[in-house]
């Protein structure tokens, strides 16, 4: 492809323009990279690394922020919408690919690429005005009366149901990724060769056993691929949680508390902070998010083009 | 009972699992999308559109702030992004095909475009906003423009890569220089493509809260100042949602109606185009 | 009589239905083997009512082997992929007539699928290693069969193994990925997977037709001594291959049998034109 476009001036200007364009990427990661870094300057001056992460006082007033509550709300609603997601979307792919009658295939399909197309925010609020009384009302005393009593698995339960936790919020991150997840966990299923289930099938292998042992060994690479993007998205969501997370700066062994995520706390205080050391210490949980989620995503990604390249040959 | 009596039973028992999982998953997805249209057709009305909004409080008056400012706000995004992302996209199916700079650059756009979108709004807060003192929707446009930026770009380099290297060989063949291939034949090839990826990405930015609640911020007033705090949509909900009057709520539903159905027909839409142009797969 | 009703095939088209029939009775006469598989009227119909086998009747002879060869896209894979309800899979596909093994109907509806297709192994195309080790792809259908003691385990695989001729190149191996053989090798282990189970019959559709002519040799000798204990049922577009390894053929075109006798009579004088015409290489 050696082209000698260089001898023609419009087609030099062309290249330089579209590689700049190109380049504006690279800019934007760097850019976004200094920028919240020399914001968050102040702060890191201040707390330093350690104990920024690991202290869980968050007071404005007194001028002392860590990021460890922060991160605490982070990783239970990551991990637990990730928990109650996976089975469900990976059902959901099984069911499209192997089981659903074929009729039912395309509309299903459709149903979940719209789906994943539905803002985050039309969930949050949806959660805020259906999904929260619901659980203050039924479900959070259930799980008390129920699960609650149980010694040790109780703690999870307890305090008063009020709808708007730790629990509420992780169910709808799970909704909001489940889609996703689907979609992803479905294209990688459909990777595995019809001829090599065929000879499953051969064997005498009933249609759990083709899934169980062909198809999911098969596409593992790539769902587990698929569960890191979508473990990326949950860590940077917003909106879907901060109408029912009630941004409270605590750590905290019950479901039924309500806390805080790097996301939420952005959302809420970022026009409220009304000194440098508290802006500056927002800036520095932007950073630490985007580093999380940059790190989280670029494994994502790595899994995602070793499965595609696994199964190119 | 026999063994294959016993791995029958565990099939259909697997299986039915599967389906129950995909029922319930489908059960809430239609909950969510049922209860917003329900409640959003409900609300709406015409002074919805054609109001301000009343103060705080008071039955009556709109979000045509909201709407317009949304519209405005979304129609420089894309006039940011959109020539942004083609011109780059264009580089890496083109200029930079099979180089490794190319390579790069598009993991790294991939890995943008699920970046959060919060990050992207501190990021322009710092840059558009603290420097000058107040929101701006500029800043809003600026935010949701990075956003789409590696959206664009990423579908305008498979749809180019799609387009027959063979086609441009001939155009070569006539004496064509390379920027004169690009815009005539390839593009040409790749237009619906690129159109359906423009379209995704509107849908996707047209659904952005985060990135503008410290950019654009909101303006209960109805304003076409991009140099001002301008009124959203989305950031709209948030701020009603969140407070404490009925008659915001039900603004809310409606709001979220709109751009539910807005976001929802532009992707059905660029399904619409992919499918009629590149035909089933 | 029974036999000449029941083995009178394709009624319909060009060719010499008395001839065919004739053939196929004095078949009967001819050989010791007795007919492990009856195929009766068979016709088969894909999901659009396309009509892909045409009235198909043919005896499957215990432990031999059965060539089918015809022009591509004439109906053999399909014919081959009836013999263990393959199409099954795929919704829509319908078959008509009768296909009896052991004195049952494979084709009625209340026929265990499953068990079925543990009596009759396929082998593939392209190779199908599954994605494990070698031991794991030849346990697979052990295991379905229940056989959990880890010492009958190994011994059946090795036997397997040995058997389809692979145990040399794998016993230091076992625990390796099955995707590290070579496409000879991987062909050598789906055949030992197949075999594994102790199917009755095996199927192979076109099994050598990814593979180097050192591996084919190797495949070939391996169905040679395959049909001691199975009986084997090969579809091939190599008309050399048919002669080599078969004891029976038959010719098909455009989904119907257009010729079924010994591969000797079939490639040397063969009582149809059309047969004639595809064995001297006049067309296909």
């Amino acid at each position: 492809m050696a082209l000698s476009f260089k001898k023609n001036p419009v087609d030099l200007i062309f290249f330089s323009v579209t590689a700049a364009a190109s380049l504006s990427v690279l800019a934007l990661i760097a850019g976004i990279l200094y920028v919240l870094f020399s914001e968050s300057s102040l702060a890191i001056a201040k707390f330093g690394v350690f104990q920024f992460i690991f202290s869980t006082d968050w007071n404005a007033v007194k001028g002392s922020f860590g990021a460890a509550t922060n991160l605490f709300g982070t990783a239970i609603t990551t991990g637990l919408s990730l928990l109650m997601a996976i089975p469900v979307a990976i059902g959901i792919a099984i069911f499209v690919t192997e089981i659903s009658p074929n009729f039912l295939k395309g509309p299903i399909s459709v149903a979940i690429e719209l789906l994943a197309a539905i803002p985050s925010i039309i969930y949050g609020m949806w959660g805020l005005f259906t999904l929260a009384p619901i659980m203050a009302k039924y479900v959070e005393p259930a799980l008390q009366n129920s699960i609650g009593r149980v010694p040790v698995a109780g703690i999870l339960f307890h305090g008063t149901a009020m709808g708007i936790d730790l629990l509420t919020a992780s169910i709808i991150l799970s909704i909001m990724i489940i889609p996703f997840t689907a979609s992803i966990s479905r294209d990688a299923f459909n990777l595995t060769p019809a001829v090599v289930k065929e000879s499953a099938y051969a064997l005498g292998a009933t249609k759990w056993e083709v899934v169980k042992s062909v198809v999911l060994p098969y596409s593992k690479l790539g769902v587990f691929g698929g569960i890191i993007l979508s473990l990326g998205r949950a860590l940077g969501e917003t909106m879907a949680v901060a109408f029912v997370l009630g941004n409270n700066h605590q750590i905290t062994s019950s479901l039924l508390d309500a806390a805080a995520t790097i996301t939420v706390t952005l959302a809420n205080e970022f026009t409220e902070a009304d000194n440098d050391l508290y802006l500056s210490s927002l800036f520095y949980l932007a950073l630490l998010l985007f580093v999380l989620s940059f790190i989280t995503l670029a494994a994502a990604k790595f899994f995602l083009l070793k499965a595609e390249r696994r199964y190119a040959r | 009972m026999s063994v294959e009596r016993i791995r029958k039973m565990e099939s259909l028992a697997a299986l039915s699992l599967c389906t129950f999982a995909a029922l319930f998953g489908l059960f809430w997805l239609v909950f969510i999308l049922g209860d917003v249209l329900i409640n959003g057709i409900g609300a709406l009305n015409l002074s919805l559109f054609v109001n301000d909004p009343a103060p705080p409080g008071v039955e009556g008056g709109g979000l045509r702030n909201a709407f317009t400012g949304q519209l405005i706000i979304t129609f420089f995004a894309t006039l940011i992004g959109v020539p942004v992302g083609i011109l780059g996209g264009t580089f890496l199916a083109e200029y930079a095909r099979g180089k490794n700079i190319a390579r790069l650059i598009s993991i790294l756009s991939d890995i943008m475009v699920s970046v959060p979108s919060i990050v992207v709004g501190a990021f322009v807060y710092a840059m558009l906003v603290k420097p000058l003192g107040h929101f701006s929707g500029w800043a809003g446009a600026v935010a949701l423009a990075v956003i789409m930026i590696p959206v664009v770009l990423r579908t305008t380099e498979d749809m180019l890569t799609l387009v027959p290297w063979t086609l441009r060989e001939a155009a070569f063949a006539l004496g064509a220089p390379y920027y004169k291939v690009i815009i005539q034949v390839a593009y040409r090839g790749a237009a619906s493509g690129i159109l359906t990826g423009i379209l995704l990405a509107i849908a996707r930015i047209v659904g952005e809260t985060a990135p503008l609640l410290f950019t654009s911020f909101n303006n209960a007033f109805f304003s076409l100042k991009m140099n001002e705090p301008i009124a959203s949509l989305t950031v709209t909900v948030f701020q009603y949602a969140m407070g404490p009057y009925e008659i915001w709520h039900k603004q809310a539903w409606a709001a979220s109606f709109v751009i539910t159905i807005f976001v929802l027909m532009l992707t059905i839409l660029g399904r619409i185009i992919i499918k009629w142009k590149y035909g089933k797969s | 009589m029974e036999i000449r009703k029941e083995l009178n095939p394709v009624r319909s088209s060009s060719m010499n239905e008395q001839a065919v029939s004739n053939k196929s009775l004095s078949l009967t006469k001819e050989t010791s083997n007795g007919v492990k598989v009856e195929v009766k009227g068979l016709n088969f119909f894909y999901s659009g009512n396309i009509h892909a086998i045409k009235n198909i009747a043919l005896p499957i002879y215990k432990n031999t082997v059965t060539a089918l060869i015809g022009p591509s896209g004439c109906g053999k894979t399909t014919f081959l992929r009836c013999l263990n309800r393959m199409h099954d899979l795929y919704p829509g596909n319908r078959y008509e007539g009768e296909i009896w093994m052991d004195g049952k109907n494979i084709l009625a509806s209340d026929i265990d699928l499953i068990r079925l297709r543990s009596n009759v192994g396929m082998v593939f195309q392209k190779p199908t290693p599954f994605p494990m080790s070698i031991f794991d792809n030849i346990a697979f259908g052990l295991k379905l069969n229940g056989i959990k003691n880890k010492g009958e385990l190994a011994a059946r695989i090795e036997k397997a193994l040995k058997d389809a001729a692979l145990w040399d190149e794998t016993k230091s191996r076992l625990h390796e990925s099955a995707h590290a053989l070579s496409g000879g090798q991987q062909q050598r282990l789906c055949i030992a997977r197949a075999i594994a189970v102790e199917p009755e019959v095996i199927l192979m559709d076109e099994p050598c037709s990814a593979l180097d002519p050192i591996a084919t040799a190797k495949i070939e000798d391996l169905i040679t001594e395959l049909k001691k204990g199975y009986t084997v049922v090969i579809v091939t577009h190599n008309m050399q291959q048919a002669a080599r390894v078969s004891e029976h053929t038959g010719f098909f075109m455009m989904g119907e049998l257009v010729e079924f006798d010994t591969t000797q009579k079939i490639f040397t004088t063969p009582s149809n034109k059309m047969t004639e015409d595809y064995i001297t290489g006049r067309f296909g």
